[in-house]
C-alpha cells in the first residue's frame, strides 16, 4: 500500500486568474521583501476577489526559523483567514505550510508535524501555494523546511495535512526571475526528479512525474537561460519542476540531498546549487543498484548532451547551464572544506536521504562522497 | 531457529545487533531506550513487549515481557500487530513507510528519531537476520 498525494494543480497563462473564482473572504499572504517590493505582488493581487480582505507577511528570508515564521501567529488567529496563500520561493511557500497549520491549531508543537501524527487541520481555512521560482517544488509537496535558531541544522517537517489544496503554476510570474535563481533551481528540480526516480520508495506514479519533469526541464532550458522571456520555454520548465516535487514528495529525496543539505547549512549556499554538485557522483555510487532506471533517464535528455554515462550527461548539462560542479567552484577553501568534514557528515547522515537513496551508505561511503566533490573531476 | 517473540529471540537479537557493524555505525550518537509493542491479533493471543535500552551504537540490555508494567519505562515505542511485525521482520513492510501507511505507530519525540532513520532501517535489517519462527 502506497499513496499518490498531489495537490489541484492549476497552469499556463493566466492561471492566476482562477483566484477569482475562489470565494476568498480573508486572505492571509505569506510571501519575502523583494516580491513585496516587485510588481509580482500587485499581479497577485488584482487576481483575489476585490471584496476580500489582505494581511500580507512580507518579510520571510530564505531561511527562515521558527521564531521569523511565528513573529505575528497571534495576529493571525485574530485576522481569521479562509485562505492562506504562499507566494515566492520555497521559503515562503514552506512558511505558508506552517502557519496554516499553526493557525487552526494554536495547541500544536511544530515538531509534531509529522507524518506520524495527525492534525486535523482544514477547519477554518485552505492553502494555496503559488511559485515565483521553478524548482523548489513546495508547491506540491508535504514538506516544510525550518532553519534552526543558532545552529547549522534544518528540520525537515513533513505532513499530509500540509499539502496545499492549490497549486497555481503561472508562467508570467517567473519570466522576471533573475539567471542565477533560474539556473540555481533548475538544477535542484532535475535532482529531485531524478533521486525521486531511483528513491527506493519509487513507484509508478512518481516515476512518470520524473520522466516527463526531466524531459521538459532538460529541453527547455537552454533556451530559458539564453531567452528568459520566452513564455512557452519557462511554462515547460515550470511545469516540470513542479512535477519533479511531485516525484519527489511522493517517493523520497536520496544522497544528493542529504549532502546538499549539510553543505548549505555549514556555507550558506543555494540549495540548489548545492544538491546539483553532488548529483552526478551520487549516480556514479548508486550506479550498480538502479542501472536499467539511470539508462532510461539518459535516453530521455535531449541527444546533444548525452554522453555514455547517465553521470556525464549531467556533467555536461549542468555545465551548459553554469551550474558549479564542486565544492571548490562554489568558493569554499579546502582548509574550511577539512576543517567542517566531520561535522558535515554527521549531518548529512542525519538525513532522511540516506534511508532512501537506493543503495545504503555508511558514514564513510558519505565522507568519501563529500571528498570525491571538493574538486571537479579532470 | 528462535520463536518470535521470545526471551530466546531478544537475546539473539541483542547478540546480533551487537555485531552489526551497519548498526553501530548508524546509531553511534543514538542514547535511549524503544520498546517494541507487539499487539495479539487472530493468530497471537496475547499483547508482547520487547525492551531494548540503545547506546551510542550498542544494545546494553534487552528484555522480554507480556507485561509492560515489567519493563523499565523507554522514550519510544514502536507498535504494530503480530501479523504486521511478522512481515516487517520478513521483509515485506518498510519500517518507516509502516507508520505512513498506518500498519505501524511510533510514540516519543519524532524529531529525534527522524535523524536516525538510518539506525531505525539498521535495526529492521538485523530482525531479519534472526532466524525467526513464528
Ligand atoms: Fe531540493
Amino acid at each position: 500500500m502506497w499513496f499518490f498525494r498531489s495537490p489541484e494543480i492549476i497552469f499556463g497563462e493566466d492561471s492566476l486568474s482562477f483566484l477569482k473564482d475562489l470565494r476568498i473572504n480573508r486572505c492571509l499572504v505569506i510571501t519575502d521583501n523583494f516580491l513585496l517590493k516587485s510588481g509580482l505582488l500587485d499581479k497577485l493581487f488584482r487576481n483575489l476577489p476585490e471584496s476580500s480582505k489582505r494581511m500580507v507577511i512580507g518579510d520571510i528570508s530564505p531561511e527562515p526559523t521558527f521564531r521569523e515564521m511565528t513573529g505575528r501567529i497571534e495576529e493571525i488567529r485574530k485576522f481569521n483567514p479562509d485562505y492562506v496563500i504562499g507566494f515566492g520561493g520555497g521559503s515562503s511557500m514552506d512558511t505558508s505550510k506552517i502557519l496554516f497549520a499553526l493557525n487552526e491549531r494554536p495547541d500544536l508543537d511544530v515538531y509534531d508535524i509529522t507524518p506520524l501524527v495527525p492534525l486535523g487541520l482544514r477547519k477554518k481555512s485552505r492553502l494555496i501555494a503559488i511559485p515565483t521560482t521553478s524548482g523548489t517544488g513546495s508547491e506540491c509537496s508535504w514538506a516544510a523546511v525550518l532553519s534552526e535558531e543558532g545552529e547549522k541544522r534544518k528540520s525537515e517537517l513533513a505532513s499530509p495535512e500540509i499539502l496545499p489544496d492549490y497549486a497555481i503554476l503561472d508562467p508570467d510570474l517567473v519570466v522576471s526571475l533573475p539567471k542565477e535563481q533560474t539556473k540555481n533551481t533548475a538544477a535542484d528540480a532535475l535532482t529531485h526528479a531524478i533521486e525521486g526516480y531511483v528513491s527506493s520508495w519509487n513507484n509508478p506514479f512518481s516515476d512518470a512525474m520524473s520522466e516527463k519533469a526531466i524531459d521538459l526541464i532538460s529541453s527547455n532550458i537552454e533556451t530559458v537561460l539564453k531567452d528568459p522571456e520566452n513564455i512557452d520555454a519557462r511554462n515547460s520548465v515550470h511545469i516540470g519542476a513542479s512535477m519533479a516535487g511531485l516525484s519527489f514528495s511522493n517517493s523520497q529525496i536520496g544522497l544528493a540531498h542529504a549532502l546538499g543539505h549539510s553543505l548549505g547549512a555549514y556555507f550558506k549556499l543555494a540549495h540548489g546549487k548545492t544538491v546539483a554538485l553532488f548529483l552526478p557522483n551520487v549516480i556514479d555510487f548508486n550506479y550498480n543498484v538502479s542501472a536499467q532506471k539511470f539508462e532510461k533517464l539518459n535516453s530521455i535528455v535531449p541527444e546533444r548532451y548525452r554522453k555514455k554515462k547517465f553521470s556525464d550527461t549531467l556533467r555536461g548539462l549542468f555545465r551548459s547551464m553554469g551550474v558549479e560542479g564542486s565544492i571548490e567552484e562554489c568558493g569554499i577553501t579546502r582548509k574550511e572544506f577539512e576543517q567542517n568534514l566531520d561535522g558535515l557528515v554527521s549531518l548529512a547522515s542525519e538525513s532522511t536521504g540516506c534511508l532512501t537513496n537506493p543503495r545504503e551508505s555508511s558514514t564513510s561511503d558519505i565522507r568519501e562522497l563529500f571528498r570525491n566533490s571538493y574538486a571537479r573531476l579532470r | 531457529m528462535a520463536k518470535f517473540p521470545s526471551d530466546e529471540w531478544v537475546k539473539e537479537y541483542m547478540d546480533k545487533l551487537n555485531s552489526n557493524a551497519d548498526y553501530q555505525d548508524a546509531g553511534s550518537k543514538w542514547e535511549g531506550a524503544i520498546t517494541f509493542v507487539i499487539l495479539k491479533d487472530d493468530t497471537f493471543k496475547d499483547d508482547a513487549y520487547i525492551y531494548l535500552d540503545l547506546y551510542h551504537g550498542k544494545c546494553r540490555e534487552a528484555r522480554f515481557s507480556n507485561s509492560l508494567t515489567d519493563l523499565p519505562k523507554s522514550e519510544f515505542k514502536y507498535i504494530g500487530s503480530y501479523g504486521n511485525w511478522r512481515r516487517l521482520i520478513d521483509g515485506e513492510i518498510d519500517p518507516i513507510k509502516g507508520i505512513l501507511t498506518g500498519k505501524f505507530k511510533l510514540e516519543g519525540a519524532m524529531m529525534k528519531i527522524m535523524r536516525y532513520t538510518r539506525a531505525a532501517k539498521e535495526m529492521v535489517n538485523t530482525a531479519s537476520k534472526v532466524q525467526s519462527e513464528f
